[in-house]
């Protein structure tokens, strides 16, 4: 019989070294992320002035700001959340409910759903080219709109379905023992407790399409003058980055910058903002 | 271990409460049928009107599907078949024909684990009632109150009403689930081991409130615990393996069992 000590430095020496390996893994992951948030934050922040809200994008060799971009990617963000986030709930909720006697069908719309959230997003970019942007003749907000919103969908859908399966089963046999139909334990009980892990969906969908840039270039395009028609050409701020970024021109280069630290902070506070609601409520409902 | 001395004297009580009554609930060759296993063997039962009837057994002798075929509540899922008669005031409730509206108001239940409506207090009551008949905002404020002091929570609750049930001890939750349910003043009152998850104390104010209900209301408990079974019922049955072994008043089944199965069970020798 060997003395168990041995063992102890064998097993003491492999934990040091997968900590270790752990450790760097991730101090490698977070420090790229670190370095771009600064990068940006300090650039951003130089580039910054009450003229980024006010003014709109400048021709080269003059001052300007962003308000157009913001304007536009505000109303297309709000236009993808509208589209996307009642068709998400509603099938969601079908998934969840509704579909449990043919579970082969339900399997196959998760699985779709799936690959719809890992979709490039300039693919989707180009389907509402080919069956909104062609058909109508000339690109627009709303066609941007829509794209954003295909993007929004499948999040929705996929975080309505897990938090629904996560309302305990006996919530639903409790409601429906009291004799009220199957849709309205859905609608007055389950949605009610499953609204945090919905609107974090919600949530989590605009934050992912405040930034993103591809789906818009073959949708809204650009366009460089104030615009309040959604069924034109509309600026947003990601497409104003990629098209100042490429310029040679230094002041739209600090405005792309401003741009980019803009979306940066706006999707930062939106994930933080949707996490800390989603874990208030985990606390308060385990209170 | 049992205290024999209390079993004998509870069951002694019961069965002087048991008198000729009238049959509830009658069973008439059930099978069960859980994705192709079988679940329940030609049961057969008729459970008396206002009394407290306890179904005891192992772990999966389907004690808890006899519950549940009793308001059809496991037709929410897939590939769960009943096959037989089960006659409620002598209509066959797994008659298709037979609506599961007009049953579930008439058959109230109480789950395992207390699980309020993510809703008021209130709102907790008044939620089945809205959907079944409309009333004036008084009269929903006396069915609430009234539900409430039937399940003993009143008092506890009335300075609350309006805050979330959630927020309630776990006791108090299940008398709230109890509210809930015969809010809707059911004639039959199912509930599946409803205080297990709950301490001794919650579990004796729970035990209280079902002998006071059984003037009103004709109660099926599904429990794992003998002593309660002992304490609380007037009959009870025992199954084993989908097979309803032994039925009779409580206080026959723990002192003189038919069965050698029941007399193993009940004495600790397996289970």
């Amino acid at each position: 019989m060997q003395s168990p000590r041995p063992l102890i430095f064998r097993r003491r020496a492999s934990n040091l070294v997968s900590k270790m390996l752990g450790t760097a893994a991730t101090v490698f992951g977070l420090s790229w992320l670190t370095w771009i948030l600064i990068v940006t934050l300090l650039n951003g922040a130089r580039a910054l002035s009450l003229r980024i809200f006010t003014d709109i994008t400048p021709p080269p060799g003059s001052d300007g700001g962003l308000a157009n971009a913001l304007v536009g990617s505000l109303l297309m963000s709000v236009l993808g959340v509208l589209i996307g986030a009642p068709l998400g709930i509603a099938a969601g909720t079908y998934l969840a409910e509704f579909a449990e006697r043919r579970p082969v069908w339900r399997e196959t719309i998760r699985f779709v759903n799936d690959i719809l959230l890992s979709a490039p997003s300039i693919v989707l970019g180009l389907f509402v080219y080919t069956i909104y942007v062609r058909q109508v003749g000339h690109f627009s907000g709303i066609a941007g709109g829509i794209a954003l919103g295909l993007i929004v969908l499948p999040v929705v859908v996929r975080t309505t379905d897990e938090t629904l399966r996560l309302v305990p089963n006996m919530m639903r046999e409790a409601a429906l023992s009291l004799g009220i139909p199957r849709w309205k334990v859905t609608v007055q009980v389950l949605y009610r407790a499953a609204l945090p892990g919905i609107l974090t969906g919600i949530l989590l969908g605009l934050a992912r399409i405040t930034g993103e840039t591809a789906p818009l270039l073959f949708t809204a395009l650009n366009n460089q003058f104030w615009s309040s028609n959604l069924d034109g050409p509309t600026a947003s701020v990601p497409v104003v980055i990629f098209q100042f970024a490429m310029s040679p021109y230094d002041a739209w280069h600090s405005l792309a910058w401003a741009g980019a630290f803009v979306v940066t902070m706006v999707v930062l506070l939106l994930s933080v903002g949707a996490r800390a609601y989603l874990l208030k409520n985990r606390m308060d409902s385990n209170a | 271990m049992l205290n024999e001395a209390a079993l004998i004297d509870s069951a002694a009580a019961g069965s002087a409460a048991a008198g000729a009554a009238r049959t509830k609930i009658s069973v008439k060759t059930l099978d069960f049928f859980y994705r192709g296993y079988h679940a329940l063997k030609n049961v057969n039962l008729d459970i008396p009107e206002r009394q407290i009837t306890a179904i005891i057994g192992p772990s999966g002798c389907g004690k808890s599907t006899l519950l549940r075929v009793f308001n059809r509540i496991y037709s929410v899922y897939a590939g769960l078949e009943a096959t037989g008669h089960v006659l409620l005031d002598g209509e066959d409730i797994l008659d298709p024909r037979y609506s599961l509206n007009r049953l579930r108001t008439r058959v109230g239940m109480v789950f395992q684990k207390a699980v309020p409506f993510p809703l008021s207090v209130y709102e907790n009551v008044a939620f089945g009632l809205r959907h079944h008949i409309r009333l004036s905002r008084g009269q929903m404020e006396d069915r609430v109150e009234k539900a409430l002091r039937e399940a003993a929570l009143w008092d506890e609750v009335k300075d609350k009403l309006h805050s979330s049930g959630l927020g309630l001890s776990g006791g108090q939750q299940q008398r709230l689930c109890i509210a809930r349910a015969v809010a809707l003043r059911p004639q039959v009152l199912l509930l599946d081991e409803p205080t297990s998850a709950l301490d001794p104390i919650a579990t004796g104010r729970i035990e209280q409130l079902l002998s006071d209900l059984q003037r009103d209301y004709t109660i099926v408990i599904v429990t794992h615990n003998m002593q309660q079974a002992a304490r609380v019922s007037t009959y009870t049955a025992y199954m084993y393996l989908g097979e309803m072994v032994e039925f009779g008043t409580t206080a026959e089944l723990f002192t003189r069992p038919q069965h050698r199965k029941t007399e193993d069970y009940i004495t600790g020798r397996f289970g």
